[in-house]
């Protein structure tokens, strides 16, 4: 059975209590997941799962050690604060440790939406069943997911930090494909189930999906792109990754290092990540219960700080922006609610400004070839199309790409007024426009 | 623990079910890892859990809970048949189960030197020592080093009879130097990328590794890389090393051949495949010098066990035989597709995922050559060592690799190093261009412990073996 927020914070706040120690940290998050899934017209995989975990930080000077475990009762949990503890008395002393942060005003505003829970196996089968009905209605077969979750995370420390919040999420994806390759994607991600339209959603697939249908070749090279929300969403994603945490900043790793201040990108991109936005999801504080600062990155191209938690901002010097990852933590900080600053541009004037160039619905399998100018590799799906002479034209086959993101965000025509909220399966999301970009190098096709 | 999951079993057939399969699942686990002489994270962790599987009204239902209560396993129980019945609105064929008895086994996987009773002092002064060696080298700017162990116990149960306990221990080690240098960053690992090599075994595997012992060569590369040659742009003869092979094998042969995918099962996200079921005994997926086992047996691989999460005990078969594609990775599901019986390939990520086609040890069967006489018999050509950045497309047939490290081949010996290589093909292409593969000499079971798969998603842990190969006429330099 979930934990509320308050239930959580009294789990954290216990098991501070349980860990002797200089200093302590409980992290505590509480999930009810179910995910149906379909595949062929028909529902072939249905689960759900209930999960409470616990994480202890234990701080022995400037030396911790983590243990976390999800068995609840008395003793497991002292047993998991003395791991905690043991291992922070054996592990070598970190110098640049600043100790636990100290508590910080967190607004949480209600996440949580009652219509999720009651989106049950059968309401969540009937979302399956409509989305489908679409796709079979063409002819065509229908792929994808509908899902419902809360999640409540809570954080206490031994300085006074205690936070907690739930979230609620209803995510649902969509693959309709063709017998002869045509295939169209569409996704949805709100915070209640009311805001979903499982037929409408269905609908859009198909549709994308007959019009992909017969898709010819087109020889790689150097081509005008609209890139759809959902492609600028991965982009977006590998940038954060890669460049706007401090720790990348900080080993020279990041297309931001020691450029802050200097134009990076083009003058149409601001890149902000800001949890607190009414129109995200996710929690408003990080893992060490933090507030999650709005933090504008990229400011009219121009570079600024990086996103920081409570080690990489006294380390740097920097203001703690609130994107702490669980500890213990290799990646560093990381912003988990990007978004792009709207522009004024709707996606038919973008195709309508485009002589000959391609237009891209999402991609897949991206991946990293060169971390510091962002190069990207990966390939389209589920609708790319030729654009000439200002309109869509045939699809294409699936094209792979390699390009540096960096170079691609420098080379913007026009931003879109429209965002879409895109997501994982839990976490985050972005706020993503499309995008016309002049410079997009596909290196390959498939067959 | 036998009592437990007879209670949801029965719950369960109760409810409605006409099969229903349990596992309760124990994970342990630490980690330590280091980055330029600092001790990162000393982390453990467990999760322990029941998962239930039911049929009912034909369709499927899975629900899970970490809570180990008498009542709430019979919830949970319940709560898979409602699902399942739920999920039976848009069933047209009501699911069927590929033939299988009912065994009553155990089975554990090799630990000679348990690595949870070893010294977290002992685990540490490895780390710090290879770390220190890493950073000898000036132009290393950040050392990375990891450990990693896993123990799991498993205990399965289903409606047919089957009662199996499983225990095994994982053992994962790895280290990374990387040079940066004018806005490049180049890394080099050992003894693999992306945290190394992984093994069911103990200490004992870590220690084999001797990672302080090659760290210094490693920095050595990887300090080499800043001036190194770029890789050239073209179609060239490649010769491709273990570790990136196994790889290749993964992507390129092991996702493709999975009966889920084929039969559309994760088309919205991992994607489908070129392959067909027509494609079964006819399509030439390789060359002659292309034999692809999948073998669930090899005793220390990462994709080994007893049985696997349905209850289907392990099994080896042949994948490729002599270049002709001849088999499936499959389920007792998806193998009554095709009038098979399942080859024991469904794994499930803990107690709180359902169980899918997953790879096991998935290997390219080692050929005749000696590597140095691989390299002698090539005129003009690239040997690319060690996965850097790895792609390919939602069928599975146009990759492209990344590797850390390049060596130009000419007039039959290795050259200048070349850095950030990288080649790109369409499967069935690529592997009809094989040529040769080396001998058992140089053949070894990499561990992959990070295959993601699955909504929600799946992390399996799978190996594959493999030998260096020849593949010509590939095309290199992508993007450069």
């Amino acid at each position: 059975m979930m934990l509320t927020a308050e239930q959580a914070r009294e789990l954290a706040l216990r098991a501070v209590g349980l860990t002797h120690a200089d200093g302590a940290e409980a992290l505590v998050t509480s999930e009810d997941a179910a995910l149906t899934r379909f595949a062929d017209n028909r529902i072939h995989q249905n689960v759900a799962e209930s999960d409470t975990g616990i994480s202890v930080r234990a701080v022995v000077g400037k030396c911790m050690g983590v243990a976390s475990t999800n068995r609840l009762d008395d003793t497991s949990l002292a047993a998991c604060c003395e791991r905690a503890v043991a291992a922070a008395r054996l592990a070598p002393e970190d110098p640049d440790f600043p100790g636990l942060p100290s508590p910080m005003e967190v607004v949480t505003p209600d996440r949580v939406h009652p219509s999720v829970r009651a989106f049950d196996a059968s309401a969540r089968a009937e979302a399956a069943a409509a989305i489908i009905a679409q796709s079979a209605l063409r002819d065509l077969t229908a792929a994808g997911t509908v899902s419902a979750t809360e999640y409540t995370v809570a954080v206490a420390n031994s300085l006074g930090v205690n936070v907690g919040m739930g979230v609620s999420t209803v995510r649902s994806t969509v693959l309709s494909m063709s017998a002869n390759g045509g295939s169209g994607w569409a996704s949805h991600l709100s915070g209640a189930a009311g805001d979903f339209s499982p037929t409408a959603l269905g609908d859009e697939a198909a549709l994308l999906a007959l019009r992909s249908d017969g898709a010819v070749s087109l020889d790689p090279g150097v081509y005008t792109v609209v890139l759809a929300p959902e492609a600028v969403s991965d982009i977006l994603d590998f940038l954060g990754y890669l460049g706007l945490g401090a720790k990348p900043y900080a080993e020279e790793s990041s297309f931001l290092s020691g450029k802050i201040g200097q134009k990076l990108l083009s003058p149409l991109i601001s890149i902000t990540d800001d949890a607190t936005s009414a129109e995200t999801l996710g929690l408003t504080f990080d893992f060490e219960g933090m507030p999650k600062q709005r933090t504008p990155l990229i400011d009219a191209g121009v570079g600024r700080s990086p996103v920081t938690d409570s080690y990489w901002a006294a380390k740097l010097g920097l203001p703690n922006t609130g994107h702490a990852l669980p500890a213990p933590n290799p990646y560093g900080p990381m912003p988990m609610n990007l978004e792009i600053a709207a522009g004024d541009a709707r996606i038919e004037d973008m195709i309508g400004a485009v002589k000959r160039g391609v237009y891209v619905t999402r991609f897949h399998y991206v991946n990293v070839e060169d971390p510091v100018r962002a190069i990207l590799t990966g390939m389209t799906r589920d609708g790319t199309f030729l654009i000439e002479d200002g309109r869509l034209a045939q699809p294409v086959k699936n094209l792979r790409f390699t390009q540096s993101a960096v170079d691609a965000l420098n080379a913007v025509e026009a931003v879109g007024k429209k965002r879409t909220l895109i997501g994982p399966e839990d976490g985050g999301a972005n706020l993503a426009p499309a995008l016309l970009l002049s410079n997009w190098e596909f290196t390959g096709q498939t067959r | 623990m036998r009592e437990l999951i007879d209670r949801a079993l029965q719950a369960a057939s109760a409810a409605g079910a006409s099969y229903a399969d349990v596992r309760v699942v124990h994970t342990t686990q630490e980690n330590l890892s280091a980055r330029n002489g600092v001790v990162e994270g000393v982390s453990t962790s467990e999760s322990l859990g029941i998962g239930v599987r039911a049929i009912a009204s034909g369709s499927w239902g899975f629900a899970a809970t970490s809570s180990l209560e008498s009542d709430a396993v019979v919830d949970v129980a319940r709560q898979a048949v409602a699902i399942a019945k739920a999920s039976a609105l848009t069933t047209r064929t009501p699911v069927e189960l590929s033939a299988l008895p009912a065994y009553n086994d155990s089975w554990e996987g090799p630990c000679r030197i348990d690595p949870f009773t070893v010294s977290l002092d002992e685990k540490l002064d490895l780390l710090l020592a290879a770390d220190a060696a890493l950073r000898a080298e000036p132009a290393v700017k950040i050392a990375k080093g990891a450990l990693g162990f896993i123990r799991v116990e498993k205990t399965f149960g289903s409606t047919i009879g089957s009662f199996i306990e499983q225990k095994y221990t994982e053992s994962a080690a790895g280290i990374t130097a990387y040079a940066i240098e004018d806005g490049e960053i180049l890394p080099r690992s050992y003894p693999n990328s992306h945290g190394g090599q992984a093994v069911q075994g103990g200490w004992e595997a870590i220690l084999a590794l001797d990672l302080p012992g090659n760290a210094v060569r490693v920095a050595e590369q990887a300090a080499g890389l800043i001036s190194a040659a770029p890789c050239p742009s073209g179609t060239k003869t490649i010769v491709i090393d273990g570790p990136q092979l196994a790889l290749q094998v993964h992507e390129s042969i092991g996702h493709p051949t999975e009966l889920d995918r084929v039969l559309g099962d994760e088309a919205a996200f991992a994607g489908t495949s070129f392959l067909t079921l027509e494609d079964l005994g006819v399509l030439q997926y390789g060359s002659e010098h292309v034999t692809v086992t999948s073998d669930a047996t090899i005793p220390g691989s990462l994709g080994s066990f007893g049985y696997d999460d349905e209850g289907v005990p392990a099994q080896r078969d042949f994948i490729v035989k002599d270049g002709l594609f001849t088999g499936f990775l499959s389920s007792r599901e998806s193998a009554v597709r095709i009038g098979r019986e399942s080859n024991g390939c469904m794994r499930a990520d803990g107690w709180n995922r359902t169980p899918l086609v997953r790879m096991t040890t998935l290997s390219l069967e080692p050929g005749g050559w000696s590597l140095p006489d691989l390299i002698a018999d090539t005129e003009d050509g690239i040997y690319m060592e060690t996965n850097n950045s790895w792609s390919i497309d939602d069928r599975r047939l146009n990759f492209q690799f990344a590797c850390e490290i390049g060596w130009e081949i000419k007039n039959g010996e290795l050259g200048k190093m070349i850095k950030n290589p990288n080649y790109t093909g369409i499967t069935p292409q690529f592997w009809n261009s094989c040529d040769a593969v080396c001998s058992a000499d140089h053949w070894q079971v990499w561990g992959i412990p990070n295959c993601g798969k699955g909504e929600p998603m799946q992390v399996a842990h799978v190996a594959h073996g493999a030998a260096p190969a020849r593949f010509r006429d590939v095309q290199v330099g992508v993007g450069r």
